[in-house]
């Protein structure tokens, strides 16, 4: 794994609320994890409409996931790839996706049901999740008081959470 | 904590502003002349702040170094500028034997030698940037010219100021300065113009520099793992305390392309002059006054000092005012 290689994360430009078809590529492959998003699916191969060619993968255990790095290695260039997935297996198929030589531009990640999101304390570099909305969190390992910034680490994996003395919140 | 007391050797930041002029962003680096290359500099700090240095790498080396396993080439590459430039400028302070690759470096200073087989990783207990680094007052950062960007391979830092090689890893020129603000005039980010700039001009044997500043309340660095720890303290200061609490914070930093990894080396060389002693250079107390007085809040706010950028513009005031009634 490349250090600088894109990973996914809650605000990732490949996410999208729907898919859209790219007419430009030679090939769509569209790897479903989640049967519950059977409905976008169906949407999308008609929308596809048999212009482009495209196949259809679905997962329903681990053990077929495991598979992915394989059948991603296989895809020829000016493949564009559809991931319909639960969070935690978005995150394998996007870095598997990666790995393979896909790029972000080449990629479209639908999420069924909550993105998640990460916060790294940098006061003793632990990493958690936090809630969409949140904006302060506790570091549940050294529990210092974190503000959760915009800038996000794709090293970290996670956004910055800058330790603050709570006795001073009001002007930090 | 220390502070330049060879006032020749420190850097002050607004030179090139002229008098009655404000102070805004832009892009300022200058390219370096053919006989001034060289970015080592012995001051009369030298051994306090090589002390200081290494307790800081000794006490948290996770936060102060950081690099990637396939660095090593390039880190070796740093090694051999660093020592030749040291030789070179200051013979009587350092040397170097070398047979075949067997190197020994001495730091007549310090009373210290290095010996390794150059290029050999194992030949050494702490990575090549990160002892030769410990031999110079200066932080270094390796930037990695990839995809049109530069990527943080490399950093070893002790006078961070918003910013820690440890959360910057592996971060592109744009990602780390993805808080500066501002935009140029024709409205493209400062931080992609500079990067630009950077990577078209810093040709090997073409280093250039530039001088960024700020201030500082008692504090040496300000990075963002202590930041519950210095951030209380800038609401501490006072008209009547700021002399001694406040100090500007000058990093000059130098550009290097280094020829074998294409990489760009940045030296940052931080020094620390108390306000109390602007009264030292009268021209330098006018100016930084006339300055401070003047900084778009934003830009306060940027910098992290906004909450004593007042009192501190106040005590310089009354210090005008009292260097012109004695003069009068």
């Amino acid at each position: 794994m490349v250090y600088s290689n894109p990973v996914l994360f809650d605000k990732s430009v490949t996410i999208v609320e729907k898919f859209t078809v790219r007419q430009d590529c030679r090939k769509i492959l569209i790897i479903s994890a989640e049967p519950k998003e059977a409905d976008a699916i169906q949407q999308l191969i008609d929308e596809i409409n048999g212009q482009t060619e495209y196949e259809l993968i679905e997962f329903n255990d681990e053990t077929q996931l495991s598979h992915v790095n394989e059948i991603l290695d296989q895809q020829k260039m000016g493949t564009q790839l559809y991931i319909s997935a639960k969070w935690e297996d978005a995150v394998s198929i996007f870095a598997a996706a990666i790995e393979a030589g896909f790029s972000e531009g080449e990629i479209q990640t639908l999420i069924s049901g909550k993105k998640k999101r990460y916060v790294y304390c940098l006061k003793c570099y632990h990493l958690q999740e936090a809630a969409a909305e949140e904006t302060d969190i506790v570091c549940d390992h050294c529990q210092i008081s974190l503000e959760i910034g915009p800038f996000f680490s794709r090293e970290r994996k996670g956004y910055i959470g800058y330790p603050y003395n709570p006795a001073f919140a009001t002007t930090n | 904590m220390y502070e330049s007391t060879n006032l020749d050797l420190f850097p002050y930041p607004f030179h090139n502003i002229k008098e009655g002029s404000n102070y805004r962003y832009s892009n300022d680096l200058r390219k370096l002349e053919k006989d001034h290359t060289n970015c080592v500099v012995i001051t009369p700090e030298y051994e306090k702040q090589i002390k200081r240095k290494r307790e800081l790498l000794k006490e948290q080396p996770a936060v102060r170094f950081q690099s990637y396993p396939h660095t090593m080439a390039m880190q070796w590459e740093v090694v051999e500028m660093l020592i030749e430039m040291a030789v070179d400028r200051y013979p009587e302070h350092f040397q170097v034997e070398k047979n075949g690759n067997h190197w020994t470096f001495h730091n007549y200073i310090l009373n210290e030698t290095e010996s390794f087989i150059f290029g050999d990783a194992s030949s050494i207990e702490l990575e090549p940037l990160d002892l030769i680094g410990r031999h110079f007052t200066t932080d270094f950062v390796l930037m990695v010219h990839r995809d049109d960007n530069l990527y943080l391979e490399v950093a070893q830092e002790s006078y961070a100021a918003l910013f820690s090689p440890h959360w910057n890893k592996g971060m592109t020129f744009d990602e780390i300065h993805a808080p500066v603000p501002f935009v140029s005039r024709t409205g493209v980010p400062l931080a992609e113009r500079v990067r630009n700039f950077l990577i078209r001009n810093v040709l090997p044997g073409e280093p250039w520099t530039r001088i960024n500043w700020n201030l500082m309340a008692n504090r040496w660095d300000v990075n963002y793992e202590t930041f519950d720890t210095w951030g209380p303290t800038r609401f501490l200061v006072t008209p009547e305390n700021a002399g001694d609490l406040v100090r500007l914070r000058v990093e000059e930093q130098f550009f290097y392309r280094m020829p074998r990894s294409n990489a760009i080396l940045f030296v940052l060389n931080t020094q620390f002059l108390a306000m109390k002693d602007l009264v030292l250079r009268p021209e330098w107390l006018n100016q930084t006054y006339s300055i401070l007085s003047d900084i778009p809040k934003p830009m306060a706010e940027y910098k992290g000092f906004s909450p004593f950028i007042e009192p501190t513009v106040e005590y310089l005031k009354n210090l005008v005012e009292k260097i012109e009634f004695q003069t009068n």
